[in-house]
């Protein structure tokens, strides 16, 4: 399984862990990460990209319905670790403008 | 699934063929207490007639019989259900081996022989029609499949004619621009359209959506049909990517968007203007350094993502000079893979226009190095890459056609006019010309008049904003690399504008060839002498100059008026 989510109640954070290929095969495993939670108004999202070595555009898609699901502007996002090839991804589409990045 | 399939629900029918009537009724007998309906024949010829006519589910076959014998019967019957499995069990006397192998060879799928065991027989009969009913799932099943495919076949070619017919519509294929474009499936998830604009010049907008097919190509239609509308009347690029922007987030889920960079080329003051929005850097190669001289990154998020109110507009502006060379290519030229699995990548790419000699051949450089670095690999994305060669004569002499226009029925010259104000708070932001186009043409018809029309109507306004109401200076569009300059003051000052107003009035009067129309522009800036100035604007030959001197060409007259901030000019059409 290359998605996996832990929770840590004590901080209020909600980690998603990303490896090996992040694209539209994971996407049901990925959604099931944060479909099932209850986030708290100040619950942080972190997604972490350590483990991922690839990533294509319709992983920014689901990034983008994730943010949706939890509440767009609102949501709390941020993604750490990224690969300097995901990060160019990212920032090509300017996605720093939508989530926080390291 | 099991509502459309007609089988098990239905008695099962066996068909016993056998012309010793003895033996036919201890077989009925057996078979009917068994809850199976019972069909009956004589010889090799009724069983194949009855077969035809009432299609049995399983056959109990006789070997000898006269007229024909069961091998013949089997083979017809066989031969009549090649759709179905109808299995076929030969009663025979005989347990040689060359009879048995005769049986199976005509077709036959048991044999059973005499004399019958009761529970042998019901045992082999029931094992068969599972094996039939078996059989008939995986045919209905496979029968469905087909006709789906079939469909979507069919589908896929009308969308895949509707798509060719949007896209191509454009104006590739111009002297100064080549262009690739690679769709690894039947529908591109790229698509590349150019069109000329009313005023010269060119746009040109390349967009990836997120994933390919369908998907892809429906985003397409609302995007080509508002770039060429939005274009051919006159619209500017931040007004197109605007709108394009709401439209594809309004119909678009929100996992789908579409990359997209649209730039508009302008001969006219030697610009190129860029909206970037998640497509690799453009660059621009320079004729004279023989190296890339500017890369434009993307500044914006793709198209269909950001809500109106926070969709960024902003497009960045450059002076181009005369064959520079302007590079916008897809992710998947730098992402495309070799056998390896390494990818192209940047500095690949940007190698190539450093080894390269001639340029040319860049163009069909960078293509080679790619088929070359690929080596037969498959293609991951859709490879989409635009070479424009700055061109001013080249750009200018661009055809704007008119599709509109030149179907509309001729309407007849008649009197009309109308006027407009424009207030400093307007005028910061909104741009009346493509709305004064469309009102003209719209009364009038002006057949094939659209892009003289346009030169004339902006011309006037732009000067009249610019220096009038602005107070830029035009010699500064003199120097080198004054354009920018000027481009970017001009920006400055018309968003800190407070004061000044424009006026604008249009009339037409019929005539007998066609009609007369006149424009008045009136600015409330101080004007200048034109009484003075008049000798050296006719005879002004630099950049700044030309507008004047375009109006000389296409206008009858033109007439300044009081101290120079109002002027006036006759267009006379037939």
């Amino acid at each position: 399984m290359s998605v996996t989510s832990e929770v840590s109640t004590d901080d209020n954070t909600i980690t998603i862990k990303i490896s090996g290929r992040f694209d539209f095969a994971e996407q049901n495993e990925f959604r099931d990460c944060y479909y099932d939670t209850s986030p708290g108004e100040n619950t942080q999202f972190i997604i972490d990209m350590s483990g991922a070595n690839y990533m294509d555009s319709s992983a920014l898609g689901m990034l983008l319905m994730m943010r949706e699901y939890l509440g767009g502007n609102a949501a709390n996002i941020s993604l750490i670790n990224c690969s300097p090839d995901i990060k160019n991804i990212l920032t090509v589409a300017n996605f720093q403008s939508l989530f926080t990045m390291d | 699934m099991s509502e459309n399939m007609p089988l098990s629900s239905k008695i099962p029918t066996v068909l016993i063929a056998d012309d010793d009537i003895p033996n036919r009724l201890v077989l009925q007998a057996i078979l009917e207490r068994q809850g199976y309906c019972v069909l009956q024949a004589d010889d090799g010829v009724q069983a194949v007639d009855v077969f035809r006519r009432e299609h049995p589910d399983l056959v109990l076959m006789d070997i000898k019989m006269p007229n024909m014998d069961g091998y013949e019967a089997t083979r017809q019957i066989k031969a009549m259900s090649t759709d179905a499995f109808i299995p076929v069990i030969f009663l025979t006397a005989t347990s040689d081996s060359e009879g048995l192998a005769r049986c199976v060879a005509s077709g036959g799928d048991d044999f059973f022989t005499k004399p019958y065991k009761r529970i042998l027989l019901q045992a082999r009969i029931s094992a068969l029609l599972r094996i039939r009913e078996l059989y008939n799932t995986v045919q209905y099943q496979r029968n469905e499949l087909d006709n789906h495919q079939k469909r979507f076949d069919r589908e896929k070619q009308l969308a895949k004619r509707l798509f060719a017919n949007i896209i191509e519509t454009g104006s590739l294929g111009l002297p100064y621009v080549q262009s690739m474009l690679s769709p690894m499936s039947l529908f591109s998830g790229d698509i590349l359209l150019a069109a000329p604009k009313p005023s010269g010049g060119l746009h040109v907008l390349l967009g990836d959506f997120t994933g390919h097919g369908l998907t892809a190509a429906i985003g397409a239609l609302p995007v080509s049909s508002v770039f060429y509308g939005m274009t051919a009347k006159g619209y500017s690029i931040a007004e197109i990517v605007t709108e394009i922007n709401t439209k594809l987030k309004m119909i678009l889920p929100t996992d789908i968007f579409l990359a997209a960079c649209v730039i508009d080329l302008n001969p006219g003051s030697h610009t190129l203007s860029v909206w970037n929005g998640g497509i690799p850097s453009v660059m621009i190669y320079g004729e004279k350094e023989q190296e890339i001289t500017r890369s434009l990154p993307p500044r914006h998020l793709p198209l269909g993502i950001a809500s109106d109110e926070s969709f960024n507009q902003r497009v960045e502006m450059i002076e181009i000079r005369q064959n520079d060379r302007i590079y916008i290519h897809s992710d998947g030229i730098t992402e495309a893979a070799n056998p390896e699995g390494l990818m192209f990548g940047r500095q690949r790419l940007e190698d190539v226009f450093v080894k390269n000699t001639d340029s040319a051949e860049l163009f069909n450089d960078i293509r080679n190095e790619l088929i070359k670095f690929q080596d037969g690999g498959a293609q991951q994305d859709d490879m989409t890459m635009i070479e424009l060669r700055y061109n001013q004569q080249q750009l200018e002499d661009t055809v704007f056609h008119d599709k509109a226009q030149s179907k509309r029925a001729e309407q007849p010259s008649s009197t009309w006019d109308f006027s407009m104000g424009l207030s400093a708070d307007l005028l910061g932001c909104f741009d009346p010309l493509p709305l004064l186009i469309q009102s003209v043409c719209d009364m009038q018809g002006f057949r094939g008049q659209r892009q003289q029309l346009y030169t004339v109507f902006s011309e006037l306004f732009t000067n009249a904003l610019d220096h009038g109401i602005l107070n830029l200076d035009s010699t500064l569009k003199g120097t080198a690399d004054g354009f920018a300059k000027y481009y970017m003051e001009r920006e400055v000052r018309l968003s800190n504008l407070a004061d000044g107003s424009i006026k604008i009035y249009v009339a037409h009067q019929p005539n007998a060839e066609g009609g007369l129309l006149t424009i008045r522009v009136e600015d409330t800036g101080s004007g200048f002498d034109y009484q003075e100035n008049q000798i050296s604007l006719e005879s002004n030959v630099g950049h700044s100059g030309r507008g004047i001197q375009l109006l000389n060409t296409i206008c009858e007259k033109i007439e300044y008026m009081g101290n120079g901030n109002i002027v006036e000019v006759t267009y006379r059409w037939r």
